[in-house]
């Protein structure tokens, strides 16, 4: 696993827990130990978006992850694609 | 309205393709139990949701749904790549092949294509749930059955995922029946739909 996969594998995991915090508490809104509990992952998450998208671009369409010169958007690789095989 | 992320819920690296086991996991895709259907089903069905935790529980499970998707069609993408006409033929991945190459279409294992009459959308709370219940248990059960026929640990550990995201979300809409059914008395239960009538 290369650097950009382990980080984007952190992202995901942080992003995950959140998530399931999200979904949980859709059905117990008052839970304040759920809601710290996605407060905290959320943060986490929302840093590490950040730390990828300055690394290796955009996965959100937030406009300080694009550079300045060329629309990085749609650079390889995609969400389906083994980037091993795919060339820019 | 929605916005992508670039990226998907859970990685997929399959590293050897294998088009006999996509011509299987495509039924996620667009078969009779698959993501497309269960994403059109909440999507659909949160409109007539009269409570707000109900709205929500439908449009986020909804929304995980389309990158379950999304997923599924990364494992049938990277399952198929680079093949020969007769690994192809081999596989018995030629049926469908010579309908769509190895473009990703909505179809089930059997190779019938997706349709609507997959799902409901009842406009009676009580009864959306229950199927949203059964639904997410037929998708746990294909899962369990794709995993009978995949040895491929790339493609198992994705798989396992998808099929524990069923158990979640059966869990969440059992606590969602239990929301309805709190709100409603026991004169009017089944004898009133809290969708329609007011």
């Amino acid at each position: 696993m290369n650097e950009r996969e382990m980080l984007l594998r952190r992202l995901s995991s942080a992003q995950f827990a959140a998530w399931e915090m999200h979904i949980f508490l859709d059905t117990h809104p008052d839970d304040q130990q759920a809601i710290a509990s996605y407060q905290k992952y959320h943060e986490k998450a929302q840093a590490l978006i950040k730390e990828f998208e300055e690394k290796y671009g955009p996965i959100t369409s937030s406009a300080s992850a694009f550079g300045e010169k060329r629309w990085e958007w749609i650079n390889n690789p995609w969400p389906w694609e083994n980037e091993k095989e795919t060339k820019n | 309205m929605w916005q992508y992320e670039k990226k998907l819920q859970y990685p997929v690296k399959i590293k050897t393709p294998n088009p006999k086991l996509a011509s299987l996991i495509i039924t996620q895709y667009g078969g009779p139990d698959g993501e497309l259907g269960a994403s059109l089903r909440y999507l659909s069905q949160r409109f007539a949701m009269p409570y707000p935790e109900l709205k929500g529980l439908l449009t986020d499970i909804g929304t995980e749904e389309l990158g379950h998707l999304e997923m599924i069609g990364s494992i049938v993408y990277q399952l198929t790549r680079n093949l020969t006409e007769k690994e192809i033929k081999e596989a018995g991945f030629d049926a469908y092949f010579v309908d769509h190459t190895t473009g990703i279409y909505p179809a089930s294992a059997s190779g019938v294509p997706f349709t609507a009459a997959y799902l409901q959308s009842k406009g009676d709370v009580i009864t959306d749930l229950h199927e949203n219940l059964a639904a997410e248990q037929k998708a746990r059960t294909t899962y369990d059955n794709i995993l009978r026929f995949a040895d491929d640990p790339d493609v198992r550990d994705v798989i396992k995922f998808l099929r524990q995201r069923e158990v979640v979300h059966y869990q969440r809409f059992g606590e969602g029946l239990r929301i309805a059914t709190d709100k409603l008395n026991s004169k009017n239960f089944y004898a009133f739909n809290p969708s329609f009538d007011k």
